[in-house]
This record gives structure tokens, sequence and C-alpha cells, in this order.
């Protein structure tokens, strides 16, 4: 494979940037090594989007959604990265990636990139590559980067943890509780969009809207940004460039106290504290001693012969 | 006790038969043999009178409702079939002398293809058309083209049946305007129009608009229609492409009547009564190689549509009864051995698109007709104890999926949830490993098969001077009109499009006698229409799981692990689909297939051109891209699509072909660079291992 060339990414090559993302992805050890040297060389480039996660239970149209956004955003002059992540882990076999088919008008635009990415399998999270990746987006000079993933597991967690704006996508049926969305989610929402707010659902939309609109008015929120609860229709267009307006309000204000870079600062923050307890996981089961002592100290706590504390601490000395 | 000395009576049971069934099998019961149809019904080996003792419509008429032994009383005792040929070739003036050439050696009727630029709305200079015109069809353009086609055919006698969806108004108004300009008038035409959008939706793909719009350009036409071309069938409900999409005989009957429904639903809507169209409705069904099932699922659909029409209260009775045509399937053609599909479509009661094929094709159904003596009785199965059970057990299959379809809001409702999309490629996957694992039996395919193929004439369209042919003839059309009126005309569609009153059939008339164009005149819709864009959904796993046990399967599945371990990511491949051409079912077979096997899969959207293809390849980083072909669009395309990976930076990405490749230009496509072509009846784990091997040799595996 060729060699990573940082001027040739900063010039826009999709070639490039779609080697780097492969480099990132990669379950290799020495791919690791690889992807942060891309990384380091990159970081001074970063930082400069907008980024937006998007979360939505399957068949609330996040795709369409996104399409309909996305080139509104190109008509803004905005570049546009979306990266679609699957968090399914099939038990055999592989991933089965839709998304562009879905995106159709802007997946041939010159200045949107798409890269879905297929389910990691056991090790690692894909969302955690998606953090790195949304980097290499940035180096590459893309404005606004668009996180996608469907809200039936973990990564939408995840998903909120690496974005500056977070929304959760809904569909017009008042009644059904939450649609299967956690309240942990509705939480962490900066807006929920009542999408397919068309035909028949107009009524139905404007309902539901107002129905999530009490009930996200009983949770907390910080002082500079009330989530909103909106309507659109992805198929109409209509509805769609509000949300971007809402996102530029929120942008705004999050910038003016600062809280903007706060949650930047804490993400990057809680990133590297989540990679320390990762990566000494690893090490303790790549290290043949705690291996070896574990299922004797463990054998001990259970006999009430040590204290958990002391077995814990045991293991970590043999690193 | 009987008297009858050769017969007793009190002996012959259903009991004893088991008895000695089982003795003679060696200890095995009947029950052993029988065979669960892909229907999941029960095929038994022997059916006797208890079967049909408690069955509500075994004591039918024919002519008499509901219909089980056919709408007519006498049927073809009283008057054959007609026969037609399914044909278009290229340009209008071929197409014209094949349908000269078949009337006068017997043809009935004239059924025309057209090419997949014109069923997408498309005149043949769209840029995103290069690859499509004159292929699998006739390309029409304008009033031009449609004259030369129907050239010295007297409209007023000859019936002539339109297999159009798409661009189904430009097309219908083109053929009544050449009609008219032969001095026939609208009342006088008789045939039929396919028009039946709503399987385009979950099978074919050769939409334009989304649902709502199509539906109220249906609507439409039946309203027009039905007040000024009383002998005309506004529509063909067609099971065929379901059939061919690879549902079963029971998702076919069920989506079909479901359709059906819709119309009517759709017609009312627009103000007419059930009287005034139902009786001009007319379906299509595919006849597969199943003898029985296919019998039974024609009874059963005269049955269950009839049940369904009385719904909305009809007077007339005819507005109750199915009439149909039947096309012999395509899916059981081979490109193997494919001489063994002569005697397929015997039984099946068309072959491969040479003029030597037409004729045989033809003589088949002569010979059924004129010699066999088989259309002297009518319903000759009525009363038979296994084709009055199976007709039932079909019925109630299809009931029962009707039903789900109803609980949706009805077929259109349906379509957007995706449900009988995903049914139907469920069942194709199913289907797919079936016979991959030779439980279907193909004769010459996958058992019996030949050490050497013989080539087989096919004919070559030479399209680069096809479309120079259209190109120039769009030209001289748009330098000799009057621009301003068809300015005029194109802007009323527009506007009627987006809710002012009037009837766009009415419109597209007076736009094609003002000399607009096909392209033209869809795109003053889609103004208001919009184009519509097919989600993707794939089912996953049904083909693995039928290979869980397979050997040949866990060394793939094997191979694929030592492969992410190697190069720390799964081999991945884009299946692609290129230029106009819609049918997506083997595309979509072989993504849910290799997905199951350890592949990951990007699928593109349909209609791609190669730049946009390889556009994807290199932003999703593929290994390789497998382009599907089916509508001899290869040539053309699969070598713009390796060019282009070279000019993206993406040489390292191998292209693969498959789908309906005449052996004949293998080698062009091996010259091109394509690595690996796969031709129908490829088993999929075969495919796999190339692939897989392809990939590795070129990443160094």
């Amino acid at each position: 494979m060729a060699e990573f060339d940082l001027a040739v990414l900063r010039d826009g090559n999709r070639r490039a940037l779609a080697k780097a993302i492969t480099v990132v992805e990669s379950s290799r050890d020495d791919d690791r090594d690889r992807a942060q040297a891309i990384l380091e060389q990159c970081l001074p480039h970063t930082g400069n989007s907008i980024r937006v996660g998007i979360t939505g239970i399957p068949g609330v149209g996040k795709s369409t959604f996104i399409e309909a956004f996305g080139l509104h955003l190109l008509a803004q002059g905005k570049r546009v990265a979306v990266l679609a992540v699957d968090p399914s882990s099939p038990i055999a076999g592989g991933s089965i990636l839709g998304d562009k088919t879905r995106m159709e008008e802007l997946s041939r635009r010159q200045e949107a990139f798409i890269r879905p990415s297929p389910a990691a399998g056991a090790l690692g999270g894909v969302a955690q590559k998606t953090r790195e990746t949304m980097l290499l987006c940035e180096a590459a000079g893309y404005d606004v980067i668009l996180v996608e993933t469907v809200g039936v597991g973990q990564s939408e967690y995840q998903v909120a943890g690496m974005v500056d704006f977070f929304m959760v996508l809904m569909l017009p049926n008042a009644g059904d509780e939450l649609q299967g969305i956690k309240k942990g989610i509705m939480e962490l929402a900066d807006a929920l969009v009542i999408n397919k707010a068309d035909g028949d659902s107009l009524n139905l939309a404007e309902q539901t809207r107002r129905h999530y609109k009490a009930a996200m008015g009983l949770l907390r929120h910080a002082p500079h940004w009330e989530p909103r609860v909106t309507t659109c229709s992805s198929i109409e267009g209509r509805g769609v460039t509000d949300v971007w307006s809402m996102i530029g309000e929120f942008e705004q204000a999050a910038r003016e106290c600062g809280a903007f870079s706060a949650r930047r600062d804490n993400q990057a923050r809680d990133w590297m504290h989540q990679l320390i307890g990762e990566m000494l996981k690893a090490r303790l089961r790549n290290n043949p001693e705690a291996q070896r002592l574990l299922p004797e100290l463990e054998a001990r706590v259970l006999a009430r012969e040590l204290t958990p504390y002391t077995a814990a601490c045991r293991v970590l000395d043999c690193l | 006790m009987s008297d009858d000395p050769i017969y007793d009576k009190d002996a012959a049971t259903p009991d004893s038969w088991a008895a000695l069934a089982t003795k003679q099998m060696k200890g095995l019961a009947p029950d052993e043999l029988t065979w669960i149809t892909p229907e999941e019904i029960r095929l038994r080996c022997l059916y006797t009178a208890e079967d049909i003792a408690d069955l509500p419509y075994t004591n039918t008429m024919p002519g008499m409702s509901p219909y089980i032994r056919g709408p007519q009383a006498t049927m073809y005792a009283g008057r054959p079939w007609t026969i037609r040929q399914y044909a278009g070739f290229s340009t209008a003036e071929e197409s014209n002398a094949f349908y000269r050439k078949a009337l006068a050696a017997g043809g009935q009727g004239i059924s025309v293809a057209f090419d997949l630029a014109t069923h997408r709305g498309y005149d043949s200079d769209h840029p995103r058309v290069a690859g499509d015109v004159g292929k699998a069809g006739v390309a029409v353009d304008s009033i031009e083209d449609m004259k030369i086609l129907f050239d010295g055919i007297p409209l007023d006698k000859v019936s002539v049946s339109m297999t159009m969806n798409g661009a189904v108004l430009p097309v219908l108004a083109g053929y009544i305007v050449a009609a008219e300009e032969q001095g026939v008038g609208q009342e006088q035409l008789s045939g039929t129009i396919q028009n039946d959008i709503l399987k385009e939706f979950m099978v074919r793909n050769t939409y334009i608009y989304p649902p709502a719009p199509s539906m109220r350009i249906i609507g439409d036409i039946i309203a027009y229609c039905s007040e000024h071309m009383p002998r005309f069938n506004t529509i063909s409900i067609s099971g065929y492409h379901i059939q061919e999409a690879g549902a079963n005989a029971a998702l076919e009957l069920a989506y079909t009547l479901a359709d059906g429904k819709e119309y009517i639903r759709t017609a009312i809507a627009a103000g007419l009564d059930i009287d005034q169209f139902a009786p001009r409705l007319s379906f299509f069904w595919g006849i597969g190689m199943n003898f029985y099932l296919e019998i039974a699922k024609m009874r059963a659909a005269r049955m269950l549509w009839a049940r369904i029409v009385s719904e909305f209260n009809p007077q007339n009775p005819k507005s109750s009864m199915l009439r149909t045509h039947s096309q012999t399937s395509g899916w059981s053609l081979t490109e193997q051995d494919p001489y063994n599909n002569v005697v397929r479509t015997t039984i099946e009661a068309i072959a491969l698109p040479s003029e030597f094929a037409a004729r045989i094709a033809r003589n088949t159904q002569l010979i059924i007709q004129e010699e066999t003596g088989i259309t002297q009785v009518v319903d000759p199965w009525g009363g038979s104890y296994m084709m009055e059970s199976l007709t039932n057990d079909i019925a109630d299959k299809a009931w029962e999926l009707i039903e789900e379809v109803e609980n949706e809001g009805g077929m259109a409702k349906a379509i957007e949830s995706g449900l009988p999309k995903l049914r139907i490629e469920e069942a194709a996957a199913a289907k797919q490993a079936r016979i991959d694992r030779g439980e279907d039996v193909i004769v010459g395919v996958n058992k019996y098969k030949l050490n050497h193929e013989d080539e087989v004439e096919i004919l070559e369209i030479e399209t680069e001077a096809v479309r120079e042919a259209q190109l120039k003839r769009l030209a001289e059309i748009r330098a000799t009109r009057d621009q301003a009126s068809v300015d005029d005309i194109l802007t009323q569609i527009t506007r009627v499009a987006g809710g002012e009153e009037g009837n766009l059939l009415a419109l597209s008339i007076e736009a094609i006698r003002r000399r607009a164009t096909v392209g033209e005149i869809s795109d003053a819709m889609e103004k208001e229409f919009g184009r519509f864009k097919a989600s993707a959904q794939t089912v996953s796993g049904v083909y693995g799981a039928a290979f869980s046990e397979d050997q040949g399967w866990k060394e793939i599945a094997g191979d694929i692990d030592a492969f992410v371990e190697k190069h720390g990511r799964r081999p991945r491949m884009l299946v692609c689909k290129m230029g106009q051409d819609g049918h997506d079912r083997g595309a979509k077979v072989v993504a849910t297939a290799f997905a199951d096997v350890g592949f990951d899969i990007d699928l593109s959207p349909m209609f791609s051109t190669p730049e946009e293809v390889a556009r994807q390849a290199i932003e999703n980083d593929v290994h390789a891209v497998g382009a599907s072909s089916l509508a001899a669009g290869h040539k053309t395309l699969v070598p713009q699509l390796v060019e282009q990976l070279k000019k993206q930076g993406g040489e390292d990405i191998i292209v693969i072909a498959g789908g309906v490749i005449p052996r004949q230009d293998y080698d062009v496509l091996y010259d091109a660079g394509v690595k690996c072509i796969f031709g129908p009846g490829t088993p999929i784990p075969q495919s796999a291992r190339e692939v897989l091997n392809a990939i590795n040799q070129i990443q160094g595996g």
C-alpha cells in the first residue's frame, strides 16, 4: 500500500482519504501504529467542522433525511462527509451496506463523501474508529460531518459522545411511548426531529411534536440550550432547512458561553480515559503472567481468602 | 360385500392403500414421499375422494362465478388462446419487419418490447442512457419512431400489447397518435398496455415517479380509456415479473391480486364505477416448471379475484372475471445446453431472441392448439382430487398474504414499508440456495451437465449505430416542429401534474401530436412529481442457513477468517447495477449470499453510471466491484467501469461481471480487464471462492 501523504489528503483526494480510513478501521496491530502516525500528522488540521450525530430506529428515514439535509448543506457551499456506523454484529458473515442507495443524489456530488463502515465484529467498537475517521475527514477539509447510526444498541451513546450536536429522528405516532428509543438517549439529544411529517401524517406529526415537547420539558438541560422538538419531511424537503438553522443557533449560543469547546474538551478527555481502560485490559489479556494468575486469584476471592481489592492489585502488579 | 368380481369397494380405502404402499416401499410410509413445496404446501403422492369432500368449490361450472373452471363457458374448446410473441429489435424498422413476418406466419397479435431508456422516460440523447439505447427492446423517442413501428400494420384489426409501465403516458399517446395518422380512431383500438406500476416497485424497477403520482397517472389512463377506447385493456396486472424475481407461486398470486385490488381503489377514487373499468382489467401470469402447482395457481386466481371484486358490488358479471395471458418463465430457461429450452417451453406452453428461436416457440404453441387436441375439453382438471385440493391449498396461502398486505393499508402503503419486496427477496435467496444445492433440478445446469457447450446463434445489437440513428431523428424532429407550441403543451402538463384540472393522457396525446418527445413529456411531469429513489433492503441469513453444514462453504468462511487476520478487514465488494437495467434479483441474491459467507458487501444505487460506480468503489475502498448485467449492457458499461477505476486511481480494485452474458463476449470482457465472469447457473459458493482467490491474488494473499 502506498505511503500516506498528508498533502494529497489535504488536497481533497478521495482515494487518499478512503485508504486512510481503511487503515484506521483495520484490526491489525501494525495498522494501529500506522493509523496513529497518520492521525498525528492530521491533528493540526482538525477541529474545524461541525460534527452532527443522527440516530433513530430502523425505518425512521435517517438516510432519506441525510440525503435531503446533505443536499441543502451543499447548496450552502459546505462540504459534507457522511459516516454511517453499522452497530450490528452478525453471528457469522459480513455486513450489507446499502447506505448509498438511499443517498443517491448526495453520493453523486463532488462535495460529498459517504463512507459506511461495516460491523467490526468482536474486536473494539466500530464507533471508536469513527472518532478517528472524523478527524481524517476534517483534515481533508469537510465542513460538516454527519455521523449516522441506528438507535438500537450502544452505538448511539458512543455517537452522542463524539459530536457537537446530537439529534434523534422520530416517527409521527404520538401514542407509542418513546418508540423503542431509550430514555437515556433522549437526555442526550439536542433535538428531536419528527420525520415523515407529510401527507396523511401531518396532523399526527404535530401531535407527536407537542407530546415530546412536553416530555422533554421534564428533562434537565444545559443553561444555554433547551432541546428543540421539530417536524420535517425529508421527501418533500420541508423543515430540513430549519434543522440547519437550528444547528446554527445552537452553535452560536454554545460558542458564546464557551460550552462548545468545553464539550469537545470533555469528549477528548473521556475518550482518553476510556482508551486507558480499554488498553489496560488489552495489555492484561496479552500478559501471560496475569493470565496465569487470574484463575487462581479468582478462586481465592471466592474462598474468602483474599479481598477483591488485593487480588486486583496483584494482577496489575504483573504489568 | 361387493358383487363386482374385479372391485372390492370396502377394501379399497386410503388406509389399505397406505399399508400396501409401505410394503412396496420396504417399510417407508407414503408420508415420506410428501414433497413440501416452496409455498409450504404438502404435495402428497396420492389424493382421494376424502381430500375434496369438504371443499367449497368442487362442483362449479365454467363461465359462472367463482370462475375456477374458467371465465368463458366454452374456454379454449370454443376459441383457442391468442398467440403473441414478445419482441422488440432495437430499431423501429427491424421490429416492424419482425411483426409483419410473424403476422403472416400465423401470429395473431403483436407485442412490443421497448428499450431501457424509453422505459425510464429518457430520450436516446440523454447522457445517463448512453449504454442503454436499443437494449432489450425498441428505442422510441417520438411519433416518428412510432409511425415506423406500426407501418403497414392495420391497427384497427391487429391487437397490440405494449410492455410499458414507467413512461406509460407518452408511449400510449404515441400509439394512439400513430393510429390516428393511419386514419384509425381511438374507439377501434384493441390491445393491452401493461401499466402495472406497483410490481415495478417490488421487482423490475422500471418506474420513474414515486408511488403516489404513479397511481394518479394510472387513474388518468383508466378514466380516459374507459371513455374513448372501450376495446383497449388499460392495465395488465403482472405476476410474471414477480415470479421471475424469485417469488414462489403463492407470493406471485397474492401480490398480483393485491395489486389488482389497489388499482380498483385508484380507479374508484378517480370517480369511476367498478363496472366501467373492471371488465377491461387483465392479468399476466408467469408459468414455471411446476406443472400441477401452476395449474392450481391459475384456477385459484380466478376464484380469489371474484372474491376481491365482490367487495366492490359489481353489477356486471364481467367485472368479476379474471382474464389473463401467460408467458413461460424466463427463469426456467437456461443458458447451458440451450436446446433443452425447447422442451421446457413446450411444457410451460418463447425462447432465445433469435428468429429461429421465435419460430420454434410459435410453432410449439400452434402444435399444442392444432395437433394435440388439448384444447378440446374445458378445464380437464375439474374434479381431480389432487387438483381441486391443491387449488384450495394455494388459494388459502395466497389469501393469508393478501390479508397481510391489506392490514398494512393496501399495496401502495405496503410497498412503502418494503415488506412485499423483502418477502420476495427471501424467497429468491431460498430458491437460489435450493438450486445451488441441487435440491431443485435444472437439467443441464446442476445435473446432467454437458462437457462442452456449443455456441448458439444470438442476436447482436450494434448499439452505437442504433443510438446514432435515434439522435439523427431526434435532431430532425426538433428542427422542424413548432417549438412554441411544444413548450406551451409541456407547461400545461407540468401544471396539471401540479394539481390543476386536467387529464394527463389527453394532454400527452396532444403533446405527441405537436411532436414533443418521450423524454420531454416525462420531464414535464418529473418537475412536479420528482424521480423515485429505491431504498435497498436486504435479507440476510436465508442463503447461508441452507449451507451451514456444507464443507465447501465452511472452507470459504475459514479462508475469509484468514484474510481478516492478514488484511485487518473482511474482503469487501461493491455489488452494482449500471445503466437503466432494473433487474436486481441477481444482484440482491449475490449480495445476501456473499455477506452470509463473510464478505462485507456495499450496494450501489440503481441506475448508476460507470463513473459513479467507480467513485463509490473508491470511496468505500472495496477490493472488488461485481457488476450484474441482465440486459445486454455489459459490452459497453463493464469496460467503461474498468477505465473509470483506473482514471480515478483505483487500479487495484478488481472487476467481476455476472448475469446474462453470452459466452462469445467473455473474451472481450477479459481483454478489457475483467477478472471473473459468472453466467447464470454458477453456484454462488463457486463464485465466492473465485472472487476471494482473485482478490487474494491482487492483494498478495
